[in-house]
Protein backbone atom coordinates (compact mmCIF):
# COMPACT_ATOMS: atom_id res chain seq x y z
CA UNK A 1 0.00 0.00 0.00
CA UNK A 2 2.53 2.25 0.49
CA UNK A 3 4.26 1.91 -2.21
CA UNK A 4 1.17 2.05 -4.07
CA UNK A 5 1.20 5.59 -2.97
CA UNK A 6 4.92 6.46 -3.21
CA UNK A 7 4.51 5.61 -7.01
CA UNK A 8 1.34 7.79 -7.15
CA UNK A 9 2.98 10.51 -5.72
CA UNK A 10 6.34 10.12 -7.47
CA UNK A 11 3.79 10.10 -10.72
CA UNK A 12 1.66 13.08 -8.94
CA UNK A 13 5.15 15.58 -8.54
CA UNK A 14 6.23 13.81 -12.37
CA UNK A 15 3.21 15.30 -14.04
CA UNK A 16 3.44 18.95 -12.21
CA UNK A 17 7.13 18.82 -12.93
CA UNK A 18 5.77 18.48 -16.60
CA UNK A 19 3.24 20.50 -16.28
CA UNK A 20 5.09 23.62 -14.50
CA UNK A 21 8.24 23.41 -17.50
CA UNK A 22 5.47 23.59 -19.98
CA UNK A 23 3.69 26.64 -18.42
CA UNK A 24 7.00 28.06 -18.37
CA UNK A 25 8.09 30.45 -21.65
CA UNK A 26 10.78 28.98 -23.28
CA UNK A 27 13.63 31.79 -24.04
CA UNK A 28 16.65 32.59 -21.51
CA UNK A 29 17.30 36.36 -20.48
CA UNK A 30 13.33 37.00 -20.62
CA UNK A 31 13.55 37.91 -17.10
CA UNK A 32 15.80 40.13 -18.05
CA UNK A 33 13.80 42.43 -20.29
CA UNK A 34 11.76 45.41 -19.14
CA UNK A 35 8.28 43.45 -18.99
CA UNK A 36 10.19 40.79 -16.35
CA UNK A 37 8.40 42.89 -13.73
CA UNK A 38 4.86 42.79 -12.02
CA UNK A 39 2.23 44.35 -13.92
CA UNK A 40 1.39 47.99 -13.90
CA UNK A 41 -1.84 48.25 -12.23
CA UNK A 42 -2.24 52.10 -13.71
CA UNK A 43 -1.75 53.89 -16.44
CA UNK A 44 0.76 56.28 -14.56
CA UNK A 45 2.47 53.18 -13.50
CA UNK A 46 3.31 51.91 -16.86
CA UNK A 47 3.56 55.23 -18.41
CA UNK A 48 6.81 55.14 -15.89
CA UNK A 49 7.47 52.30 -16.46
CA UNK A 50 8.31 53.24 -20.26
CA UNK A 51 9.23 56.83 -18.93
CA UNK A 52 11.68 58.51 -21.37
CA UNK A 53 12.38 61.47 -20.19
CA UNK A 54 16.17 61.03 -19.36
CA UNK A 55 16.29 60.72 -23.02
CA UNK A 56 15.56 64.36 -23.80
CA UNK A 57 18.88 65.88 -21.98
CA UNK A 58 21.06 64.40 -24.78
CA UNK A 59 18.68 63.68 -27.61
CA UNK A 60 16.69 67.08 -27.65
CA UNK A 61 16.06 67.25 -31.33
CA UNK A 62 15.44 63.96 -31.77
CA UNK A 63 12.44 64.02 -28.46
CA UNK A 64 11.62 67.12 -30.23
CA UNK A 65 11.00 65.77 -33.97
CA UNK A 66 9.05 62.47 -31.79
CA UNK A 67 6.79 64.83 -30.32
CA UNK A 68 5.04 66.29 -33.28
CA UNK A 69 4.54 62.83 -34.38
CA UNK A 70 1.48 60.55 -33.78
CA UNK A 71 3.97 58.06 -32.30
CA UNK A 72 3.74 60.55 -29.29
CA UNK A 73 0.25 60.28 -28.78
CA UNK A 74 -0.44 56.74 -30.28
CA UNK A 75 -3.64 56.18 -28.25
CA UNK A 76 -5.17 59.15 -28.45
CA UNK A 77 -4.06 60.21 -32.22
CA UNK A 78 -5.96 63.52 -33.28
CA UNK A 79 -8.61 62.12 -31.03
CA UNK A 80 -10.07 59.43 -33.63
CA UNK A 81 -7.80 56.90 -32.14
CA UNK A 82 -9.19 56.88 -28.88
CA UNK A 83 -12.21 57.50 -30.25
CA UNK A 84 -11.82 53.89 -32.56
CA UNK A 85 -10.51 52.06 -29.02
CA UNK A 86 -13.63 53.22 -27.69
CA UNK A 87 -15.73 51.84 -30.68
CA UNK A 88 -13.72 48.66 -30.62
CA UNK A 89 -15.06 47.98 -27.83
CA UNK A 90 -18.93 49.06 -27.76
CA UNK A 91 -19.63 47.93 -31.70
CA UNK A 92 -17.25 44.82 -31.43
CA UNK A 93 -17.20 43.46 -28.51
CA UNK A 94 -20.21 44.41 -26.50
CA UNK A 95 -21.83 42.96 -29.88
CA UNK A 96 -19.98 39.33 -29.80
CA UNK A 97 -21.66 36.44 -27.92
CA UNK A 98 -18.10 34.76 -26.95
CA UNK A 99 -16.03 38.05 -25.81
CA UNK A 100 -17.20 38.26 -22.68
CA UNK A 101 -17.61 41.77 -22.83
CA UNK A 102 -21.57 43.47 -21.58
CA UNK A 103 -20.56 46.29 -20.26
CA UNK A 104 -17.48 48.73 -19.80
CA UNK A 105 -16.50 46.91 -16.38
CA UNK A 106 -15.75 43.71 -18.41
CA UNK A 107 -13.37 44.82 -20.67
CA UNK A 108 -9.89 43.28 -19.81
CA UNK A 109 -6.27 43.91 -21.37
CA UNK A 110 -7.24 40.82 -23.65
CA UNK A 111 -9.86 42.87 -25.05
CA UNK A 112 -8.13 45.97 -25.63
CA UNK A 113 -4.88 44.53 -27.39
CA UNK A 114 -6.30 44.58 -31.19
CA UNK A 115 -5.64 48.05 -30.99
CA UNK A 116 -3.34 48.12 -28.43
CA UNK A 117 -1.10 45.24 -30.14
CA UNK A 118 0.44 48.25 -32.19
CA UNK A 119 -1.23 51.49 -30.51
CA UNK A 120 0.38 50.09 -27.13
CA UNK A 121 2.27 47.44 -27.08
CA UNK A 122 3.27 47.23 -23.95
CA UNK A 123 -0.09 47.62 -22.71
CA UNK A 124 0.93 43.41 -22.35
CA UNK A 125 2.77 44.08 -19.18
CA UNK A 126 -0.43 45.75 -17.34
CA UNK A 127 -3.11 44.53 -15.50
CA UNK A 128 -6.91 44.56 -16.36
CA UNK A 129 -7.65 47.57 -13.84
CA UNK A 130 -5.01 49.43 -16.60
CA UNK A 131 -7.50 48.58 -19.40
CA UNK A 132 -10.28 49.81 -17.29
CA UNK A 133 -8.51 52.94 -16.42
CA UNK A 134 -8.19 53.82 -20.63
CA UNK A 135 -11.91 53.15 -21.19
CA UNK A 136 -12.94 55.06 -18.15
CA UNK A 137 -10.47 58.14 -19.07
CA UNK A 138 -11.86 57.70 -22.99
CA UNK A 139 -15.27 57.82 -21.68
CA UNK A 140 -14.28 61.13 -19.27
CA UNK A 141 -12.72 62.26 -22.40
CA UNK A 142 -15.85 61.94 -24.88
CA UNK A 143 -18.24 63.38 -21.47
CA UNK A 144 -16.42 65.97 -21.41
CA UNK A 145 -16.36 66.83 -24.90
CA UNK A 146 -19.99 66.98 -25.06
CA UNK A 147 -20.60 68.60 -22.07
CA UNK A 148 -17.50 71.73 -23.36
CA UNK A 149 -15.57 71.48 -20.16
CA UNK A 150 -12.28 71.74 -21.57
CA UNK A 151 -10.52 71.73 -18.50
CA UNK A 152 -11.74 67.81 -17.92
CA UNK A 153 -11.18 67.09 -21.45
CA UNK A 154 -7.65 68.20 -21.62
CA UNK A 155 -6.76 66.29 -18.25
CA UNK A 156 -7.76 63.23 -20.47
CA UNK A 157 -6.23 63.90 -23.29
CA UNK A 158 -3.02 64.43 -21.31
CA UNK A 159 -3.66 60.99 -19.29
CA UNK A 160 -4.45 59.22 -22.71
CA UNK A 161 -0.93 60.58 -24.32
CA UNK A 162 1.44 60.04 -21.49
CA UNK A 163 1.01 56.50 -23.32
CA UNK A 164 2.89 56.34 -26.49
CA UNK A 165 5.25 54.87 -28.68
CA UNK A 166 8.30 56.29 -27.22
CA UNK A 167 12.22 55.93 -27.33
CA UNK A 168 11.78 52.67 -24.95
CA UNK A 169 9.02 51.07 -27.09
CA UNK A 170 11.05 51.25 -30.52
CA UNK A 171 14.99 51.41 -28.90
CA UNK A 172 14.67 48.53 -26.32
CA UNK A 173 11.12 46.70 -26.03
CA UNK A 174 10.56 46.07 -29.91
CA UNK A 175 14.26 46.26 -30.60
CA UNK A 176 14.83 43.14 -30.97
CA UNK A 177 12.21 40.49 -33.27
CA UNK A 178 14.10 37.20 -33.18
CA UNK A 179 14.74 37.47 -29.64
CA UNK A 180 15.76 33.14 -29.23
CA UNK A 181 18.80 34.23 -31.72
CA UNK A 182 20.16 37.73 -30.46
CA UNK A 183 18.83 37.18 -27.35
CA UNK A 184 15.77 39.31 -25.21
CA UNK A 185 16.02 43.22 -24.89
CA UNK A 186 17.78 44.19 -21.45
CA UNK A 187 16.44 46.43 -19.10
CA UNK A 188 19.45 48.24 -18.71
CA UNK A 189 20.48 48.37 -22.51
CA UNK A 190 19.52 50.98 -25.28
CA UNK A 191 19.46 49.67 -28.84
CA UNK A 192 20.68 51.60 -31.61
CA UNK A 193 23.41 52.38 -34.18
CA UNK A 194 26.69 51.54 -31.83
CA UNK A 195 27.39 49.65 -28.88
CA UNK A 196 29.10 51.10 -25.84
CA UNK A 197 28.62 52.87 -22.19
CA UNK A 198 25.71 55.14 -22.15
CA UNK A 199 25.50 57.71 -19.73
CA UNK A 200 22.01 57.28 -18.23
CA UNK A 201 21.69 56.14 -14.45
CA UNK A 202 18.87 53.39 -15.47
CA UNK A 203 20.43 52.76 -19.05
CA UNK A 204 23.81 52.11 -18.85
CA UNK A 205 24.70 50.35 -21.86
CA UNK A 206 24.59 51.00 -25.67
CA UNK A 207 23.83 47.88 -27.78
CA UNK A 208 23.65 48.13 -31.68
CA UNK A 209 20.59 46.75 -32.08
CA UNK A 210 20.53 44.80 -35.75
CA UNK A 211 17.15 45.63 -37.45
CA UNK A 212 16.96 49.26 -36.07
CA UNK A 213 17.57 50.97 -39.69
CA UNK A 214 15.74 47.88 -41.49
CA UNK A 215 11.78 47.68 -42.76
CA UNK A 216 11.41 44.99 -40.20
CA UNK A 217 11.42 47.30 -37.07
CA UNK A 218 8.45 49.00 -38.32
CA UNK A 219 6.98 46.23 -39.73
CA UNK A 220 6.04 44.95 -36.40
CA UNK A 221 3.37 47.36 -36.32
CA UNK A 222 2.45 48.64 -39.68
CA UNK A 223 1.78 45.38 -40.30
CA UNK A 224 0.67 42.38 -42.90
CA UNK A 225 -3.06 41.93 -42.59
CA UNK A 226 -5.03 40.21 -39.72
CA UNK A 227 -3.62 39.58 -36.77
CA UNK A 228 -4.04 35.78 -36.47
CA UNK A 229 -2.02 35.48 -33.02
CA UNK A 230 -5.27 37.36 -31.47
CA UNK A 231 -8.98 35.39 -30.01
CA UNK A 232 -10.51 37.90 -32.27
CA UNK A 233 -8.51 38.93 -35.16
CA UNK A 234 -8.35 42.80 -36.04
CA UNK A 235 -6.37 44.35 -38.83
CA UNK A 236 -5.55 47.80 -38.94
CA UNK A 237 -2.82 48.25 -41.18
CA UNK A 238 -1.29 46.22 -44.20
CA UNK A 239 1.94 48.52 -45.15
CA UNK A 240 4.58 46.04 -44.49
CA UNK A 241 2.78 43.48 -46.51
CA UNK A 242 2.35 45.75 -49.48
CA UNK A 243 6.32 46.81 -49.26
CA UNK A 244 7.18 42.94 -48.80
CA UNK A 245 4.98 41.88 -51.88
CA UNK A 246 4.12 44.81 -53.78
CA UNK A 247 7.01 47.15 -53.56
CA UNK A 248 10.00 44.31 -53.29
CA UNK A 249 8.85 42.46 -56.20
CA UNK A 250 8.89 45.78 -58.43
CA UNK A 251 12.80 45.91 -57.45
CA UNK A 252 12.11 48.31 -54.35
CA UNK A 253 15.04 47.90 -52.08
CA UNK A 254 14.82 51.18 -49.61
CA UNK A 255 13.60 50.82 -45.81
CA UNK A 256 10.94 52.73 -44.24
CA UNK A 257 13.50 54.51 -42.17
CA UNK A 258 15.50 56.09 -45.66
CA UNK A 259 12.45 57.68 -46.70
CA UNK A 260 10.72 58.71 -43.66
CA UNK A 261 13.25 59.72 -41.28
CA UNK A 262 16.96 60.01 -43.69
CA UNK A 263 15.50 61.46 -46.99
CA UNK A 264 12.68 63.38 -45.43
CA UNK A 265 14.43 64.87 -42.82
CA UNK A 266 12.22 64.50 -40.77
CA UNK A 267 14.32 62.38 -38.64
CA UNK A 268 12.06 61.09 -35.58
CA UNK A 269 9.12 63.06 -37.12
CA UNK A 270 7.79 60.18 -38.72
CA UNK A 271 5.47 61.43 -40.83
CA UNK A 272 2.91 60.63 -44.26
CA UNK A 273 0.82 62.45 -46.70
CA UNK A 274 0.61 65.05 -44.41
CA UNK A 275 3.70 66.34 -44.20
CA UNK A 276 4.36 68.16 -47.83
CA UNK A 277 7.74 66.85 -48.44
CA UNK A 278 6.26 63.10 -47.64
CA UNK A 279 3.44 63.95 -50.11
CA UNK A 280 5.49 65.29 -52.79
CA UNK A 281 8.08 62.83 -52.69
CA UNK A 282 5.55 60.23 -53.06
CA UNK A 283 3.09 60.86 -56.10
CA UNK A 284 4.27 62.29 -58.96
CA UNK A 285 1.39 63.19 -61.24
CA UNK A 286 1.78 64.06 -64.90
CA UNK A 287 -1.80 65.17 -67.34
CA UNK A 288 -1.77 65.65 -70.89
CA UNK A 289 -4.60 67.46 -72.85
CA UNK A 290 -5.13 68.58 -75.92
CA UNK A 291 -8.46 69.43 -77.36
CA UNK A 292 -9.69 68.01 -80.52
CA UNK A 293 -13.47 67.78 -82.78
CA UNK A 294 -14.91 64.39 -82.70
CA UNK A 295 -17.52 63.85 -84.76
CA UNK A 296 -20.08 60.40 -85.29
CA UNK A 297 -22.47 60.00 -87.81
CA UNK A 298 -24.48 63.01 -87.41
CA UNK A 299 -23.16 65.68 -84.78
CA UNK A 300 -19.41 66.95 -83.87
CA UNK A 301 -18.59 67.33 -80.64
CA UNK A 302 -15.36 69.04 -79.34
CA UNK A 303 -13.44 67.47 -76.46
CA UNK A 304 -10.70 67.57 -74.34
CA UNK A 305 -8.76 64.04 -74.11
CA UNK A 306 -7.30 64.06 -71.17
CA UNK A 307 -4.54 61.51 -69.75
CA UNK A 308 -3.18 61.01 -66.50
CA UNK A 309 -0.35 59.63 -65.10
CA UNK A 310 0.12 58.55 -61.16
CA UNK A 311 2.93 57.30 -59.89
CA UNK A 312 3.63 55.86 -56.66
CA UNK A 313 7.10 56.45 -55.64
CA UNK A 314 6.62 54.92 -51.87
CA UNK A 315 7.51 52.15 -50.61
CA UNK A 316 4.30 50.64 -50.61
CA UNK A 317 0.37 50.98 -51.59
CA UNK A 318 -1.18 54.20 -51.42
CA UNK A 319 -3.15 55.04 -49.43
CA UNK A 320 -1.89 52.40 -46.86
CA UNK A 321 -1.22 52.44 -43.39
CA UNK B 1 -7.71 52.18 -51.26
CA UNK B 2 -7.16 48.54 -49.69
CA UNK B 3 -10.99 47.85 -48.92
CA UNK B 4 -11.54 46.02 -46.25
CA UNK B 5 -13.49 42.64 -45.90
CA UNK B 6 -15.83 42.37 -42.87
CA UNK B 7 -14.56 39.67 -40.79
CA UNK B 8 -12.92 38.16 -43.47
CA UNK B 9 -15.78 36.86 -45.42
CA UNK B 10 -18.68 38.07 -48.22
CA UNK B 11 -19.14 40.52 -49.92
CA UNK B 12 -19.35 43.54 -47.42
CA UNK B 13 -16.58 45.92 -46.35
CA UNK B 14 -15.71 46.39 -42.69
CA UNK B 15 -15.33 49.58 -41.35
CA UNK B 16 -13.40 49.78 -37.78
CA UNK B 17 -10.22 47.77 -37.44
CA UNK B 18 -12.28 45.34 -35.06
CA UNK B 19 -13.94 44.34 -37.65
CA UNK B 20 -11.63 43.94 -41.08
CA UNK B 21 -10.05 40.51 -41.80
CA UNK B 22 -9.48 40.61 -45.40
CA UNK B 23 -9.60 42.56 -48.61
CA UNK B 24 -12.21 42.97 -51.15
CA UNK B 25 -10.76 45.12 -53.46
CA UNK B 26 -7.44 46.83 -53.68
CA UNK B 27 -7.70 50.72 -55.77
CA UNK B 28 -4.62 51.77 -54.17
CA UNK B 29 -1.79 53.15 -56.12
CA UNK B 30 0.74 50.49 -56.40
CA UNK B 31 4.38 50.85 -55.06
CA UNK B 32 6.49 52.20 -58.41
CA UNK B 33 4.11 51.23 -60.94
CA UNK B 34 2.33 54.21 -63.22
CA UNK B 35 -1.66 54.27 -63.37
CA UNK B 36 -2.52 56.07 -66.34
CA UNK B 37 -6.12 57.29 -66.93
CA UNK B 38 -7.73 58.56 -69.68
CA UNK B 39 -10.87 60.94 -69.34
CA UNK B 40 -12.97 62.40 -72.70
CA UNK B 41 -14.40 66.28 -71.24
CA UNK B 42 -16.88 67.44 -73.80
CA UNK B 43 -16.97 71.25 -74.45
CA UNK B 44 -20.14 72.37 -73.61
CA UNK B 45 -22.49 73.12 -77.27
CA UNK B 46 -25.67 74.63 -78.31
CA UNK B 47 -27.63 72.91 -80.39
CA UNK B 48 -29.94 74.04 -82.48
CA UNK B 49 -32.27 72.30 -85.32
CA UNK B 50 -32.25 73.87 -88.49
CA UNK B 51 -34.01 72.57 -91.41
CA UNK B 52 -34.57 68.90 -89.87
CA UNK B 53 -31.19 69.15 -88.91
CA UNK B 54 -29.20 69.25 -85.46
CA UNK B 55 -25.98 71.82 -85.31
CA UNK B 56 -24.23 72.15 -82.71
CA UNK B 57 -22.57 74.87 -81.91
CA UNK B 58 -20.09 75.30 -79.08
CA UNK B 59 -20.31 78.09 -76.67
CA UNK B 60 -16.93 78.80 -76.10
CA UNK B 61 -13.42 78.05 -77.62
CA UNK B 62 -11.57 77.51 -74.49
CA UNK B 63 -12.21 75.05 -71.79
CA UNK B 64 -10.67 75.05 -68.13
CA UNK B 65 -9.38 71.91 -67.02
CA UNK B 66 -9.04 71.17 -63.62
CA UNK B 67 -7.65 67.66 -62.34
CA UNK B 68 -7.14 67.01 -58.42
CA UNK B 69 -6.12 64.06 -56.92
CA UNK B 70 -8.06 63.70 -53.36
CA UNK B 71 -7.26 61.04 -50.68
CA UNK B 72 -9.77 60.63 -48.30
CA UNK B 73 -9.22 58.68 -45.28
CA UNK B 74 -12.96 58.48 -44.46
CA UNK B 75 -14.18 57.45 -47.98
CA UNK B 76 -16.32 61.18 -48.11
CA UNK B 77 -15.51 64.77 -49.40
CA UNK B 78 -16.93 65.91 -45.63
CA UNK B 79 -14.73 64.16 -43.53
CA UNK B 80 -11.08 65.59 -43.51
CA UNK B 81 -10.05 65.11 -47.39
CA UNK B 82 -6.59 65.62 -48.25
CA UNK B 83 -5.51 67.51 -51.45
CA UNK B 84 -2.85 65.87 -52.98
CA UNK B 85 -1.95 66.77 -56.34
CA UNK B 86 -3.44 69.61 -58.71
CA UNK B 87 -3.22 70.46 -62.04
CA UNK B 88 -4.63 73.07 -63.98
CA UNK B 89 -4.86 74.39 -67.70
CA UNK B 90 -6.63 75.78 -70.20
CA UNK B 91 -7.18 73.90 -73.57
CA UNK B 92 -8.23 75.67 -76.86
CA UNK B 93 -10.62 74.50 -79.85
CA UNK B 94 -9.94 75.64 -83.53
CA UNK B 95 -12.87 77.64 -84.65
CA UNK B 96 -12.27 77.50 -88.37
CA UNK B 97 -12.61 74.47 -90.37
CA UNK B 98 -16.12 72.36 -91.16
Amino acid sequence: MNRLRTITLAGLMLLTGVATALASPAGIGRDQTIAAQPKANSIAELAARYDSSSCVGCHQQAHDEWAKSLHARSIFGTGRTAATFKTAIVNGAMEWPASGVKGFKDVKVEHLMGCAKCHLPQLSEATDQVAQEIVTTINTWQDALRKEDEATAGKAEKTLSSLNINCLVCHNRNAITHKWSEGYPKKDTVYGSKAGDHMDAKFTKLAKGQIMSESILCGQCHGQGPNFDQENPTQCATLYGSYLFAYVPEGGHKTCQECHMRESKLGHNMQSYRSKAMAEKAVEMHVETNAVYWRDNTTIKPKAAVRIELTNRAGHGIPDG
Amino acid sequence: MPIPQQMGRGDRMGRGPYEKSGMLEDTSLPPLRTVTTTHDIFFPVKVEEKDGKKISTITSDTLDLEVKLWYLPFGTMDDDPFLWKEFKKTVKISTTGK
